[in-house]
């Protein structure tokens, strides 16, 4: 009988997504996942630990979890990764000092044999910041272009302004379709 | 060297090869280790990552009922954590109950969950503000609190009362793992104004918490000091809150000390109702806080008093609670009673024990029972405690018959009742072992409080010896035997049959033997050096026991060096017992006071002795009342307690060394060299090479009485050739006649027989003569072994007796006199204080001096000389540089003399004093006095 229930489910396109937001501290995730949550800014403090919160995007349903960008709290990020749909990894277009470092973790896990289905959306976050990079230049900070086997994108956002979001989970969400 | 090397070298390669061995073998057995099987938790974590809600709770409740039985489940700690943001405040209780177990041990991790607390911490739902606060005061791990005191500083200022005093709690927690980190962020400050808070409960919360942290205190001294305000404001929501509310609230107000008199009665108004609450623990932190107030007030005002009359009854009521609930009631009152016997005084009977109550309460009440003993209610006590002693259980009887015992201590006036009960219960036709055995223990005890009172019950007591086979009666038993050895005729007899199985008895009895044995060597030195010889000898040389050797080696130097001083030490008075035994030391009681009603109150010990982590703690004691802080301090009065059985010095410094006792003699060894005839004066010591022992022993012998040479008694003209010479001795408590029959005449003689005339002393042969045939001019030596159990007749001179001989020849008459020492009796030492009294006594009229010029000897070796004849020193001072000694001597018809020697030294001259007591019949006081004079004379 359940069996026969989320067959439907799955036909109906109701599976709830696991999406996992990455980055290192600073970079915006909490925003980020509150603005696609409630559709505004909230303040937020660091996140020692992580947040999970039910996203609805246009019909396909997320449980969205953003887990604390700090030195100490990245090693656990694996526990998470297993089942896991997509990853939006944030990174702080306007630090340009730990793009080197936020580049490793990325493909560090990126390595992670769990992730290697993960549909991967980088947001080059805080565009709305003077001096900042550009979607280019973090495209090629990152390395992204050593990137096979892998459906991604690169938007660019600022998570404050709410710009740039849209397109980036239109896109998820199309090739979360697609991926099915 | 090479060798060992080699061998070392061996040896290596051997571990080596094993380690190849054992390598091997794992790697062939490794397939035991990895199993294929996924196994329970691997369920459990596809479980917890269901989508699912319900699956999820279900699977943590799994999670939490492995948890429960013991199980392991830490390896699922991310993933129930994963759980925990949840708007489900069921699945939120189970996951918090998981963190508070687990965080610990995966400290690391545990930091994943701060976020959620953080968020909880906000939540709408004050529940859960509140829940997850607690939750974060449990996780005592050091990484994550410094992210927990922002959310804790929110909940101190929380909206709601309910997260207001969980914070409260909190805040004790944190200060727990993190002291200094509390200080830092000024939740201390927060938790005093919460004192003032609206709400009863978030003030009993916070009073709580302040407490526990003062309690804990690094420094010793309180971090947060109340004052009067804050005072006012916890008795005002003293009277709101909840039970539990108002135990905190009174434990931290009896941690408080009011600034004067009127304050502190002004507190105990407001507390008093509270001595009429239904919870046990109210009432007894109220009494706590009461019995602390009543130290800074007054003790003789009318306010102290009517506060004393209340605190009964609550205590009172307590009784009547569950068995439980009684018992800490009763240890509690235990000490109550102790510090103020007042309140309790007139309630004796609630503390009679019912038939129903368990043990523990039983024995407990007895306690009780005999603290609250008096003269006035020990009529009814003492019926009761006699009942109890025929009951079944064990350790109940055995307290009460101890109770007994110590009622006849607390209480003298009833000491006659007690004895003559504990010795109905030893006497008693169905006598019980374990009733006799500690009717024995305390009567020792009651031997010690009234000495020479009841010691007529002795006989009765060893009556029952060969029942006892515990070691504290065994011990008890063998002191009173050595304690009275000059009143048990058989003492020596009896101690030597406890000696018979000396190394298996338990050590308490094996020193009790050693010192009995020791007391009654230095009482009855006679016939006992043997004896004491081999308990030493068992002491010092068969045993292990330190103890045991030491005490064996003191009595040792003692008796080889300062036989007198061994006697001072040794029978020294004992100090008298008083009062009431196992009294908590003054300093303890106040402490434990304070701790009413806690653990520390229960196990009657301060709470150091047995909670770890807190030796830093502050000390409770009771306030000192204002300007008479020295009354309070000396207003225990002083009780000698019972010193214990295994207390091994207990006999050695029992010893009064104030007292002036003098020396007293022991029989020092001798030579066999005749005292008279020995002419050397320097007899004392004969150093030997022998070792210890033979400075005391060396010279096996037994101290030999001056026995006159034999004299001819009856010459052979007029025996008709049979010659007799004769002498008396006194050889082991026994008078003999030493006699030597010569036949001067051409025939055999034979038919001996002898016979006494009536004397003044009844002096008769105990036994025929023993002599058969006298074949011509042979000598036959025999000796007549002599008693005074023959007719007496007033003989003149005194001594005189008449001596009837007969043989197949004739019957021969003649006269010898009797040597005064031989009646000498070797009873005749006087007890010190019985020795004074008797002086005292005895009519100046019965006084005779006598002056013995040209003695050649000290007063020590007089001293010595006369022990020999059985005339014992009692006391000896010098005075002026005279030397005196104090003697005294009991003849065998029961004259006792006593004497007084004044020696003067260079001039040579022995005064002699002699006073005489009859006590069963007349004798001729100048004629015996003379003979006596006669003999010391000869003896100097």
């Amino acid at each position: 009988m359940g069996g026969l229930w989320s067959y439907f489910r799955g036909l109906l396109g109701a599976r709830e997504m696991r999406i996992l937001i990455l980055g290192l501290d600073g970079a915006g995730k909490t925003t980020i996942l509150y603005r696609l949550q409630v559709g505004e800014v909230v303040t937020t403090i660091p996140t020692i630990g992580f947040n999970v919160e039910q996203v609805q995007y246009k019909n396909l349903k997320f449980q969205v979890w953003d887990l604390g960008g700090q030195t100490s709290i990245r090693p656990y990020w694996r526990c998470y990764y297993s089942n896991t749909d997509a990853i939006i990894y944030v990174v702080d277009s306007a630090d340009k000092e730990r793009i080197g470092i936020s580049k490793e973790e990325l493909f560090h896990m990126l390595r992670e044999e769990e992730l290697s289905d993960a549909i991967l959306v980088v947001l080059a976050n805080k565009q709305d910041m003077a001096g900042c990079m550009t979607v280019a230049e973090v495209h090629q900070a990152l390395g992204l272009e050593a990137l096979k086997n892998r459906t991604f994108q690169i938007f660019k956002t600022s998570a404050t302004k709410g710009e740039g979001l849209d397109q980036a989970m239109d896109w998820l969400a199309n090739a979360l379709q697609n991926k099915k | 060297m090479n060798i060992i090397i080699y061998s070392m070298l061996k040896l290596t390669c051997q571990i080596l090869w094993e380690v190849c061995v054992v390598k091997c073998t794992k790697m062939t057995d490794s397939k035991y280790f990895t199993t294929t099987k996924k196994g329970e938790i691997y369920e459990l974590k596809s479980e917890l990552n269901n989508d699912k809600k319900e699956k999820k709770k279900e699977a943590v409740k799994k999670v939490i009922a492995s948890m429960t039985v013991g199980k392991d489940v830490s390896a699922l700690f991310p993933d129930v954590v994963n759980c925990m943001q949840t708007d489900n405040l069921e699945l939120k209780k189970l996951v918090y109950l998981y963190l508070m177990n687990y965080a610990k041990s995966q400290p690391d991790m545990a930091i994943m969950a701060v976020n959620t607390f953080v968020k909880d911490c906000e939540d709408p739902n004050p529940l859960i503000r509140a829940l997850a606060v607690r939750t974060m005061g449990c996780i005592r791990v050091d990484k994550i609190t410094e992210y927990l005191c922002e959310p804790l500083r929110k909940c101190l200022k929380d909206e709601d009362p309910y997260v207001r005093k969980t914070a409260a709690v909190c805040v004790a927690k944190l200060y727990d793992i993190s002291s200094g980190l509390v200080e830092d962020q000024g939740f201390l400050d927060q938790l005093k104004d919460l004192l003032s808070d609206s709400n009863p409960m978030v003030v009993a919360n916070a009073v709580a918490a302040l407490s526990e942290i003062n309690e804990s205190s690094p420094t010793g001294s309180p971090l947060v000091e109340l004052n009067t305000n804050t005072i006012n404001k916890l008795l005002t929501a003293l009277n709101e809150c909840t039970e539990w509310g108002q135990v905190f609230i009174l434990d931290s107000l009896s941690n408080y000390s009011p600034k004067d008199e009127r304050e502190a009665q002004s507190i105990c108004e407001r507390i008093t109702p509270r001595l009429a609450h239904a919870n046990a623990a109210v009432v007894l932190s109220a009494v706590k806080v009461l019995m602390k107030m009543m130290e800074i007030l007054a003790g003789d005002t009318e306010f102290c008093g009517t506060l004393s009359k209340k605190l009964a009854p609550p205590l009172v009521t307590l009784l009547s609670s569950e068995p439980e609930v009684q018992y800490v009631a009763l240890r509690n009152i235990n000490l109550i009673v102790q510090k103020r016997p007042d309140i309790l005084k007139h309630e004796m009977k609630v503390f009679f024990v019912k038939y129903n109550d368990p043990i523990y309460v039983k024995l407990e009440k007895l306690d009780i029972m005999i603290r609250l003993a008096s003269q006035a209610n020990i009529a009814q006590v003492l019926s009761e405690l006699k009942e109890y002693a025929t009951e079944v259980d064990v350790d109940f009887v055995r307290k009460a018959v101890r109770a007994i015992g110590r009622c006849a201590i607390k209480v003298e006036p009833s000491a006659e009742r007690c004895v003559s009960t504990l010795l109905d219960l030893i006497q008693t036709k169905t006598k019980v072992n374990y009733v006799v055995q500690e009717a024995i223990v305390v009567i020792k005890d009651i031997f010690r409080k009234y000495p020479n009172k009841y010691e007529s019950i002795i006989s009765t007591l060893c009556e029952n010896l060969d029942t006892l086979d515990e070691p504290e009666a065994r011990a008890s038993m063998i002191w009173i035997i050595g304690e009275y050895a000059e009143r048990i005729d058989n003492a020596d007899e009896l101690l030597d049959s406890f000696l018979e199985g000396f190394a298996d008895e338990n050590a308490q009895v094996q020193l009790q033997l050693l010192t009995a044995v020791v007391k009654l060597f230095l009482k009855r030195p006679a016939h006992t050096q043997a004896l004491v010889q081999h308990v030493l000898s068992l002491a010092t040389q068969d045993s292990d026991n330190p103890d045991l050797r030491d005490r064996g080696f003191i009595y040792w130097r003692l008796l080889s060096t300062d036989p007198a001083a061994a006697k001072e030490v040794v029978l020294a008075d004992k100090p008298l017992i008083s009062e009431e035994t196992d009294l908590l030391e003054p300093t303890l009681l106040d402490e434990l006071i304070c701790h009413i009603s806690s653990l520390a109150s229960v196990y009657h010990k301060p709470p150091t002795a047995f909670v770890e982590g807190r030796s830093a703690g502050i000390r409770k004691s009771l306030p000192a009342r204002q300007g008479s802080a020295d009354e309070t301090g000396t207003a225990q009065p002083e009780s000698t307690v019972i010193p214990n059985q295994e207390s091994l010095i207990g006999d050695l410094l029992s010893m009064d060394i104030g007292s002036t006792m003098p020396p007293a003699p022991i029989s020092q060894p001798t030579s066999n060299v005749d005292l008279l005839l020995g002419g050397p004066a320097d007899i004392s010591v004969t150093p030997s090479t022998t070792g210890l022992l033979g400075d005391i022993f060396g010279l096996q012998t037994t101290p030999t009485m001056y026995s006159p040479p034999k004299v001819c008694w009856l010459p052979a003209e007029k025996g008709k050739g049979l010659e007799i010479w004769g002498t008396f001795t006194r050889r082991s408590g026994q008078m003999h006649m030493d006699l030597s029959f010569t036949n001067k005449a051409m025939q055999a003689m034979n038919g001996f027989a002898i016979q006494f005339n009536k004397n003044s002393f009844g002096v008769a042969p105990a036994a025929p003569l023993a002599i058969g045939a006298l074949q011509p001019s042979q000598t036959l030596e025999t000796t007549l072994t002599l008693n005074t159990s023959g007719p007496v007749q007033r003989m003149d001179p005194l001594n005189n007796l008449q001596v009837a001989i007969k043989n197949n020849v004739d019957v021969f008459y003649y006269a010898c006199p009797i040597p005064i020492q031989i009646l000498f009796s070797e009873e005749g030492q006087l007890e010190k204080r019985f020795f004074l009294t008797t002086w005292k006594d005895i009519p100046a009229a019965n006084e005779v001096q006598y002056t013995i010029t040209d003695v050649k000897f000290t007063s020590d070796q007089i001293s010595t000389k006369m022990a020999h004849n059985n005339i014992f020193t009692i006391a000896k001072r010098t005075v002026e540089g005279q030397d005196m000694l104090y003697q005294s001597l009991k003849t065998t018809n029961n004259i006792w003399v006593l004497l007084e020697l004044k020696m003067q030294p260079g001039s040579s001259t022995s005064t002699l004093k002699r006073l005489e007591v009859q006590l069963s019949r007349k004798s001729n006081e100048d004629q015996s006095t003379s003979i006596l004079y006669t003999f010391l004379f000869v003896i100097m």
